[in-house]
């Protein structure tokens, strides 16, 4: 709206309650031209009882063009004598009736019915419905205060008021009645240390005459209550707008709306509780304003109230991006492409060029196999004239036998225990069945019901050395739920989950699926843990809820599974469930896991973090891969095969100007610093020095490394979790100063290269010529011919003097191996 | 597979990357590093020396003799007087006895982890084990304390903030801090003839200026493109940085000086005590005074489950000859009014002397030595019963422990991290110091 609609708007208002003329369609006549569509959230409103409130929420323009007029709209009451406005757009109630409110927005003015009832009546103010949220906004019951495990100077509430009774007992009973004074109740300890009046380490956290101090007052007057109304409960929030598009440094007002088993709703913005997963690209504050950094890029926005959750999706596209015309033109070779594009179209970000032969062939054998083309391999595929000979590696390269290693060597990271806590020959033994499970392309369905099923002895079936490591329904429930499903259960094992819909009834119902399982033998002894141990399913032992003592029934997370016989093994029924195409969370937790290998980011990150709080960065993308894989009966080379033979694959890492923002989107390839073991295994294969690893056979290599307890100062710096941990470890990809260090001095590394029978040492003493010794350093190391210039820079290092020949191989060596060149799948 | 044990159940953790010294390359100052310094307050210079005796050192036979207990109790050793009228040490403490005015000893530590893997980690990290946890076991759930204060502090001159030697401790991780923050392990032990830190120092037959030839021939071939806007999120940039970071090291003089032991006059070096620990405290000076906060000495061999006498007879007088030269030479240097030297282990052992003439695992009781960094010396705070069974006056905890050294160290002890999930952390639960020794 210009200054000058406003000014005339004014004016007409002016003159409107002067003259009882209607003005305002007088200039809804002469604006009509330059109105935009303007939306009012909520579209109706009821104010119930004296202490209703609602805040609108004005919008103006349409689709990615809206903006949020909140802030800036001129509120009107047309009857000031039963609804009040605030300029911020809040209304309050006044007398019983049908009221109505005037918006000017847009250059237009939209109006809003307010219907009023009981005006004038306090509504009984109840613990849960009422207090509660309040105790919960003012961070009373957080995790960083009375709501940690042991309280706070002696007051302890439940994390977010998840148990209400506890709360209701520790508010109204302990520290012997002081924290609740109905006689006199601002002296209450409870409004006392909230308000600051008495000492409190928390501060201030609710200001006398507010209306949360309010609301304290009148429950303790009331004489503290634990209800007042018979079983009425929150059933779920809404939050308005859920999607939208935001412009570089906008803002938006949300609007959160409960909704109660009575049928009845209210506003309930100012007691939830906001936070954004992208703070620096859009930001919210306590009010639930969001507002918009700089950059484009998309957050998610999670509202929280009272175990309730509801999430807000805000994008920032960049702006002038092309013509979905462009997008059609991009070269698709499967389903991955297309959808990729799309979002890159809502975005506005164009895709990077496409790499060379020569780089793909690096990345793909990198990505599949763990390991370096040979300069032959590299050689052959450059002078491959084949139209199709990308497509034909990747089918190559996923049906050699490193291929089983590799991938194998990446699950030991997040299965595999500790073999002083679960014994070496059970670890040995489970490292063994996790290889072999990949050495078979076991469908990936199959290799999880094996493990939750597993049964039998830690000597012959190393599939049930898991059982022997999480020895509790417990420790399962967490590790099984995280690894396979990708939700995190373990907070809920204690309280309700904060971030998500689960509680401690969902934790123990699905705990009760391993109630039954059996052990003979020898358990944990650490640290040598050496006897045998057998599991087995036999119809005893239960799993009861913590707080309540009540055994639990086993029962899935959602959805329903198959009835179990009496004297049949619940985790059958379990994997059944976890395994079945309805569940939405198994397919796409191991979809999502693959696709950040091969493309250096997960749709969802943490990989295995799977939430309505977490979306993924492309949901219809995750749920294509899922399906290709329940399509192909979970051949996880068949998605390996779709992704990497995809357009997006081959993108170059080198940004463009519409896309140098991009960290999710896969408009270009993200770099990844090599895993540890595929490191050290690359060093070994240029320098041709086997390492020599401790109780394995000589010419090992890292990737086939039963256990992180193998001593390897190497594979220590590159992030190999510490064995100290339990599983599941995700590796970390950090570069340190301990790495480079590593690499620029370490005397193995040293030793590999100038040992006399490096390959160093062999291509100096060698009859060729420096220059094809340049050319064999490049292929080795980078996969590729070393450029003019960079045959030049080595050729000068070569004299005609032996020792210097050898030297000068040496140094380039140790050069190209300190290169991030070298270091990083690009 | 040949895995060393050191103690009753524990293995010597794998060694995260050691390093061996030196080279003195001579090549000049290189741009140093600016310390990252989150502590609050005037506290940046100060800094922490760790003596950890793993296995859990007795209190009978250092800090807290029991005379009066029945013999089965209160061993074979005699308690002597020290510098504190009415204060009595064990026997082998001669030279900490002597200069017990410039001591505090804390004997009402106590605690619920009566074995290694626990008690290792509710003493390093101040925070208990989330679930129990073995004997045997390495764990971690919370950051330890070398680690926070890495975080917290940074380190000046090039060098890493945080050292353990000769290996890392049990529950001496970064946790959720990140990799960043794990202890710097010297693993070479600086009593031998030929140290060198690995790592820091040139690998055997490369020398200086060969170094030198080959950085120029990687700068020269190093082509792979960089993405300098920020936005991109190059994390090749981050490697540069390190690469950058552990060359400085390479040439930095001062931070090549830090681990060249041999520059100590032979004196000073006999003063520690030409042995293994003894040169490790001396080096752990050296790195103090190159401005590392936090440093380990990570000494095992103290579970006495068996022949405690002898074995503490041989092995008291070197600790005490060692930690009392420290001391005295951080003194004589003006360097212990910022220089907090903590000995203990991860709990006290049992008053009666088992079959094997030995003593087993005991968190009721403990003794903790403290000096410098501002703790009034001469005192000896809370205490144990009669028989040493438990501490019974003004009983503390690990967290009061902890949050002591956090103090002093200038970091908050109260503050509330956030693990990566989001989850807060407490950094101590119970915050409050020992009010005694803060001065």
């Amino acid at each position: 709206m210009t200054i000058q609609n406003l000014l005339l708007y004014r004016l007409i208002s002016l003159a409107h309650c002067i003259m009882g003329l209607s003005g305002l369609m007088l200039w809804d006549a002469r604006e009509a031209r330059a109105a935009e569509a303007v939306k009012v959230l909520p579209a109706t409103v009821s104010l119930q009882g004296a202490n209703a409130r609602q805040q609108l929420v004005v919008l103006v323009g349409e689709g990615n063009q809206r903006v949020d007029a909140t802030r800036t709209a001129k509120y009107e009451s047309a009857t000031p004598t039963i609804v009040q406005v605030q300029p911020s757009g809040v209304l309050t109630p006044v007398s019983d009736g049908q009221g109505e409110i005037r918006i000017a927005a847009g250059g237009t003015v939209t109006t809003v019915k307010v219907q009023v009832t009981q005006a004038k009546v306090w509504p009984a103010v109840d613990f849960e419905l009422d207090i509660q949220p309040i105790l919960t906004k003012a961070s009373c019951n957080s995790g960083a205060c009375h709501g940690k495990a042991r309280g706070q100077n002696g007051f302890q509430l439940s994390l977010l008021a998840f148990d209400h009774d506890f709360d209701y007992a520790a508010i109204t009973q302990e520290a012997r009645g002081r924290r609740i004074f109905p006689a006199s109740p601002e002296t209450s300890l409870l409004l006392a240390k909230a308000t600051g009046r008495t000492p409190h380490g928390g501060g201030k956290r609710v200001l006398e005459n507010s209306d949360a101090w309010e609301l304290l007052l009148r429950w303790v007057a009331a004489g503290s209550p634990r209800q007042a109304k018979a079983d009425v409960k929150l059933e779920k929030i809404a939050v308005e707008p859920a999607v939208m598009a935001l412009k570089a440094k906008g803002k938006q007002q949300v609007l959160v709306t409960a909704f109660y088993s009575d049928g009845s709703q209210r506003d309930v913005t100012r007691w939830t509780a906001f936070q954004s997963n992208e703070s620096a690209i859009v930001n919210v504050n306590d009010d639930g304003l969001l507002s918009a950094g700089p950059l484009p890029g998309e957050a998610t926005i999670m509202a929280r109230f009272m175990g309730q959750i509801a999430t807000v999706s805000a994008a920032i596209p960049l702006e002038n991006g092309p013509p979905a015309q462009f997008y059609t033109q991009l070269p698709r070779r499967n389903f991955i492409d297309g959808l990729v594009y799309d979002k890159l179209l809502t975005l506005g970000h164009t895709p990077s060029t496409s790499v060379d032969d020569a780089h793909f062939l690096r990345r793909a054998h990198l990505h599949i196999i763990g390991r370096l083309p040979t300069p032959d391999e590299t050689r052959q595929f450059l002078a491959d004239s084949s139209l199709n000979k990308r497509d034909q590696l990747i089918d190559r390269l996923l049906e050699r036998p490193e291929y089983a290693d590799f991938w194998a060597n990446k699950w030991a990271d997040l299965l595999r225990p500790n073999p002083y806590r679960a014994g070496l020959k059970a670890v040995l033994n489970f490292d063994h069945w996790i290889r072999d499970s990949f050495r078979q392309n076991k469908p990936y369905d199959q290799f999880v019901r094996d493990l939750v099923t597993a049964q039998g002895s830690t000597w012959h079936n190393g599939a049930v050395t898991m059982l022997r490591d999480r020895r509790t329904p417990d420790e399962l429930t967490t590790s099984v739920s995280q690894l396979f499903l990708g939700i995190r259960l373990e907070c809920a094992k204690c309280h309700h989950h904060p971030f998500e819909v689960y509680g401690q009834d969902d934790f123990y119902s699905f705990a009760a699926y391993f109630a039954h399982l059996g052990r003979k033998g020898q358990g944990i002894s650490s640290p040598i843990s050496g006897g045998e141990e057998v599991f087995y399913s036999r119809p005893v032992g239960e799993v009861k809820h913590p707080l309540t003592g009540e055994v639990m029934q086993p029962k899935p997370l959602f959805g329903t599974t198959p009835e179990i016989p009496p004297e049949g093994d619940r985790r059958v029924a379990l994997a059944q469930w976890m395994t079945a195409d309805e569940n939405p969370y198994f397919s796409r937790v191991i979809a999502n896991r693959i696709w950040a290998d091969l493309m250096g980011r997960g749709l969802v990150e943490p990989v295995d973090d799977l939430r309505a709080t977490n979306p993924p960065s492309n949901a219809p993308l995750l749920d294509a891969l899922a399906d290709h894989l329940k399509q192909n009966k979970y051949n996880l080379k068949a998605l390996i095969r779709a992704i990497c033979t995809s357009h997006v694959y081959t993108l170059s890492s080198e940004p463009n100007e519409r896309n140098l923002s991009d960290t999710r989107n896969f408009s270009r390839r993200y770099r990844q610093r090599l895993r540890g073991e595929v490191l050290l295994d690359a060093v070994t294969d240029i320098t041709q020095v086997p390492d020599n690893f401790s109780a394995m056979p000589p010419g090992t290599r890292a990737v086939e490394i039963w256990t992180h307890r193998t001593k390897s100062f190497f594979l220590d710096a590159f992030g190999r979790p510490d064995p100290n941990l339990d599983p599941p470890c995700e590796r970390v990809e950090d570069t340190t100063l301990v790495q480079a260090l590593h690499l620029m001095n370490a005397p193995q590394l040293h030793q590999k290269v100038t040992s006399s029978t490096s390959y160093a040492s062999q291509l100096a003493s060698s009859n060729r010529e420096p220059a094809a010794i340049i050319e064999e350093l490049y292929l080795l190391a980078y996969s590729r011919f070393p450029d003019p210039d960079e045959r030049r820079v080595c050729l000068t290092l070569f004299t005609d003097s032996p020792t210097s020949r050898r030297r000068a191989v040496e140094d380039i060596m140790w050069a190209l191996v300190n290169t991030p060149e070298f270091i990083f799948n690009d | 597979m040949s895995l060393p044990y050191s103690n009753c159940q524990g293995i010597t953790r794998r060694h995260c990357l050691q390093l061996g010294l030196k080279a003195g390359l001579g090549l000049g100052m290189v741009d140093l590093l600016k310390a990252t310094g989150r502590a609050e307050g005037g506290k940046a210079n100060t800094s922490c020396i760790l003596v950890w005796l793993d296995g859990g050192p007795t209190h009978y036979e250092t800090f807290d003799p029991k005379p009066m207990a029945p013999k089965e109790i209160r061993g074979e050793f005699q308690p002597i007087a020290t510098k504190l009228a009415g204060v009595h040490f064990s026997q082998h403490m001669q030279k900490l006895a002597a200069m017990a005015d410039k001591l505090a000893i804390i004997r009402s530590i106590r605690h619920n982890q009566g074995n290694h893997g626990a008690g290792n980690h509710y003493m390093m990290t101040g925070a208990p084990p989330r679930i129990p946890v073995g004997c045997g076991a390495f764990v971690s759930f919370h950051p330890s304390l070398g680690s926070v204060v890495a975080y917290e502090r940074g380190s000046s001159q090039g060098l890493p903030a945080y050292f353990s030697m000769p290996s890392m401790s049990r529950s001496g991780g970064p946790n959720f801090l990140g990799a960043k923050y794990a202890p710097f392990v010297v693993s070479d032990d600086p009593n031998g003839s030929s140290f060198r830190v690995r790592d820091v120092a040139l690998p055997e037959g490369l020398d200086g200026t060969r170094f030198l030839e080959r950085r120029d021939i990687r700068s020269q071939i190093d082509r792979l493109k960089r993405f300098e806007d920020k936005a991109t999120g190059d994390p090749v940039l981050a490697l540069d940085e390190y690469y950058q970071q552990g060359v400085n090291l390479m040439t930095s003089t001062a931070a090549q000086q830090a681990f060249d032991i041999s520059q100590e006059k032979d004196q000073v070096r006999d003063e520690y005590g030409r042995n293994s620990f003894g040169q490790r405290a001396l080096l752990a000076r050296r790195l103090v005074e190159a401005g590392v906060p936090f440093i380990t000495l990570y000494e095992g061999g103290w579970d006495h489950h068996t022949n405690i006498f002898p074995s503490c007879k041989s092995r008291l007088p070197s600790v005490d000859n060692t930690v009392a030269a420290l001391i005295a030479d951080l003194e004589t240097r003006g360097m212990l009014e910022s220089t907090l030297v903590v000995v203990l282990g991860e709990f006290g052992r049992t008053p009666t002397i088992n079959k094997d003439g030995g003593r087993d695992h005991w968190s009721n009781a403990m003794s903790v030595l403290m000096a410098g960094c501002g703790t009034p010396g001469g005192q000896v705070v809370g205490a144990t019963d009669r028989n040493g069974y438990s501490a019974v006056d003004r009983v503390l905890s690990p967290e009061n422990f902890a949050s002591t050294i956090y103090r002093k160290l200038g970091i908050n002890p109260d503050k509330i991290y956030h693990t990566p999930l989001g989850r807060p952390a407490h950094l101590v639960s119970d915050p409050t110091p020992i009010s005694e020794l803060m001065g």
